[in-house]
């Protein structure tokens, strides 16, 4: 079973890395755009593959542990710079985007999870998996966005012109905000029927709210006549509140009674 | 362009009189909570609650639409003070978000403060209370007069005006009761968190059965000099079926035989028995460089010893698998003779005369023989309000999601 992880995950970075190479190269070659842009593809598709294997040989959502979650994102970012390419025209975001999936990839190979089929019942609900995915989907965009915009950045402090770029972060930051609202929502209405209350101010969801209120700032304050060039400050360091959310929670004081904390194994 | 300077105070009021307000007010506000010396807010119950709150939101909504022009309304409901009270709320929240979240029975500045119960300290509600009249004032000029672009606007604003607002003003309705059952009896009697004398309930459960399945076992390898569990090659957890194989460092184990509900027989070998009374037991073939031999192990259970199998100073055990599923047979009875029979589960609460039951937990050291079943008892009045304002958000959400991938907006 690790082991076929560990073969999935060799063969999504080489395809990505590859790809990357080929799409470099492909600036003074044009003929090597479509192989660069299939192997990089073909690395997320592996990813995708093999968590539907896992899926199966789980008889769970493979959606439970910081592990488990990695899969996804590694899965999921890539298709998101592929998409801004698509999109937006801009190619440099899915460079970011491959190296972030590898660097997730790398971590799950260095500590190999348990194998481990159990889902204990708070967990066994049909919300289980929309509140999960609604929430990977809305840090993926978000973490496009933070990406996006300290590209911003650095093109600023080299004073160049890149109104694009802004309107990217701005967008992938929109879409990102309403599926944390989904995800925060959604985990109200099941914390309603497994734990008896909505809202209940557990660590994690203290600091979903914080995250949810970082991105409502922000559009708030692109709504007013604030600098839009600064926010991209903002929005690049707006992903630090996510991060803590995702996995920094486990280390504070007040994860202690946290029902949310993920299996550490 | 002549930039000049705005002066403190000059009209229009931005960030520096917005962030300057909500800084004094959060400090009054934890002023008051040393005032009342640490003791948080009280709000008050139903019907009181619901006609104050009605009274806010009359009172936002019409000067919001009566004093439309004038700059301190204006300001009162724009983006920088709006901006200025998430930011407060935020950090208030991060407060809460780092800081253990109990009740200490110690007397220091930190208590004094709120920060340990935030959510309930008076900085916190001055802060959401001057929140919901930002926010009233701004929907104010939406709502009227109305028009349809403005309809993702009002369903986003107005659901977490509703959302909010009734969860913090409802939370002094909200009643939650733990009522412990054994098996065969009934029980009206609720513990909250806070007290340990129970309340009477206005209604009662008799608990007929519980009854709790597990995982299958897992098969480890335990180092007694080291006091801990070997991890074996596959890195996975052994659920026990026949044919499981394992192999640890030279040591190779196989699932000959697997009886989920057994009891030892005379000679020796187990029995099958019923699930009532049964444990797990495993016929294992153990193989070492020097030795193969075969043994039966079991989880053991509160009646019985576990067996476990020796070899080269390392113990073979089978442990029990964690619960998958726990659930109480019921007779739910109120006092006016209402009495219904209902399965109450993990997720799967049951609704009883403006009551929601759940199954909470179960005496977990005799865990599948436990007779003892935690009910929760909840009422929650307010609930379809809260839950209006997030269908509402998730409304409002739907559309702001369309429009922000259909126009392309240009940042100017």
């Amino acid at each position: 079973m690790i082991m076929n992880f560990n073969t999935a995950a060799e063969l999504a970075i080489v395809c990505w890395a590859i790809g990357s190479l080929l799409s470099l190269l492909a600036n003074r070659t044009p003929a090597l755009k479509l192989p660069a842009f299939l192997l990089s593809i073909a690395g997320a598709l592996v990813m995708a593959g093999f968590i539907a294997f896992y899926w199966s040989a789980l008889d769970r959502p493979p959606l439970r542990t910081l592990g488990e979650t990695r899969l996804w994102y590694a899965a999921l970012i890539p298709l998101v710079g592929f998409l801004v390419e698509y999109r937006w025209k801009i190619g440099g975001l899915k460079y970011y985007c491959m190296a972030l999936a590898t660097f997730l990839l790398s971590i799950n190979m260095l500590h190999p999870e348990v194998f481990d089929k159990t889902l204990m019942p708070a967990l066994q609900s049909p919300w289980f998996i929309p509140h999960v995915v609604v929430y990977l989907v809305g840090y993926v965009l978000l973490a496009a966005s933070s990406v996006t915009a300290l590209h911003n950045v650095y093109l600023q402090l080299r004073k160049q012109e890149n109104s694009t770029g802004e309107s990217v972060s701005h967008f992938l930051a929109l879409l990102g905000f309403v599926f944390l609202s989904f995800g925060l929502i959604f985990g109200a209405l099941w914390a309603k029927e497994a734990w008896g209350h909505y809202w209940t101010w557990d660590p994690k969801e203290t600091w979903a709210f914080l995250s949810w209120l970082a991105y409502l700032g922000y559009l708030h304050a692109f709504r007013y006549k604030i600098d839009k060039s600064k926010l991209q400050w903002y929005l690049a360091l707006a992903f630090v509140v996510l991060l803590v959310c995702w996995f920094g929670v486990n280390y504070l004081p007040s994860a202690q009674n946290s029902v949310h904390t993920y299996t550490q194994s | 362009m002549v930039v000049v300077r705005r002066r403190w105070f000059q009209a229009p009021w931005e960030f520096r009189e917005s962030a300057l307000f909500t800084a004094v007010s959060v400090i009054a506000g934890f002023i008051i909570q040393v005032a009342a010396s640490g003791r948080g807010i009280a709000m008050p119950h139903l019907p009181f609650n619901a006609i104050a709150l009605s009274v806010l939101a009359v009172l936002v909504l019409s000067t919001g639409l009566a004093f439309k022009n004038t700059h301190a309304v204006k300001w009162f409901g724009g983006i920088p003070l709006g901006l200025c009270l998430i930011l407060a709320i935020a950090l208030l929240s991060l407060i809460g978000g780092i800081i253990p979240q109990q009740p200490v029975a110690k007397e220091s500045l930190p208590v004094l403060l709120g920060l340990n119960q935030i959510f309930s300290s008076w900085p916190f509600a001055v802060t959401v209370l001057l929140f919901l009249a930002n926010l009233g004032i701004s929907l104010s000029w939406k709502l009227i007069p109305f028009k349809p672009q403005n309809l993702q606007f009002i369903l986003f604003h107005a659901g977490f005006w509703i959302a909010l607002s009734c969860a913090v003003v409802g939370s002094s309705d909200l009643q939650r009761f733990v009522v412990p059952i054994n098996v065969g009896k009934a029980n009206n009697l609720g513990y909250t968190m806070e007290s340990e004398t129970p309340q009477h309930l206005p209604l009662s459960i008799y608990l007929h059965d519980f009854s709790l399945e597990e995982y299958p076992p897992q098969l480890l390898l335990y180092d007694p000099h080291n006091d801990k569990l070997m991890m074996n090659k596959a890195q996975a957890i052994l659920e026990v079926r026949t044919g499981t194989t394992a192999s640890w460092q030279g040591i190779e184990v196989l699932v000959l035989d697997y009886l989920p509900y057994a009891l030892p027989g005379k000679d020796g070998v187990p029995q099958s028995a019923d699930r009532k009374t049964g444990i797990p037991f495993a016929k294992v073939r153990i193989i070492t460089p020097s030795t193969q031999r075969e043994a039966w192990i079991s989880t053991g259970s509160p009646m019985l010893k576990p067996d476990a199998a020796q070899l080269d100073g390392f113990y073979l055990i089978m442990m029990p698998g964690t619960p998958k599923s726990f659930r109480s047979a019921v007779t739910i009875q109120d006092e006016q003779g209402h009495e219904t029979n209902a399965n109450l589960e993990v997720n799967h609460p049951v609704s009883f005369m403006g009551w929601k039951l759940y199954q909470m937990g179960y005496d977990e050291k005799a865990g599948r023989w436990s007779k003892l079943s935690l009910i929760e008892v909840i009422h929650d009045p307010w609930l379809p309000a809260v839950y209006l304002g997030f269908f509402m958000i998730m409304a409002g959400n739907i559309l702001f999601f369309w429009n922000g991938i259909k126009r392309r907006e240009v940042v100017k």
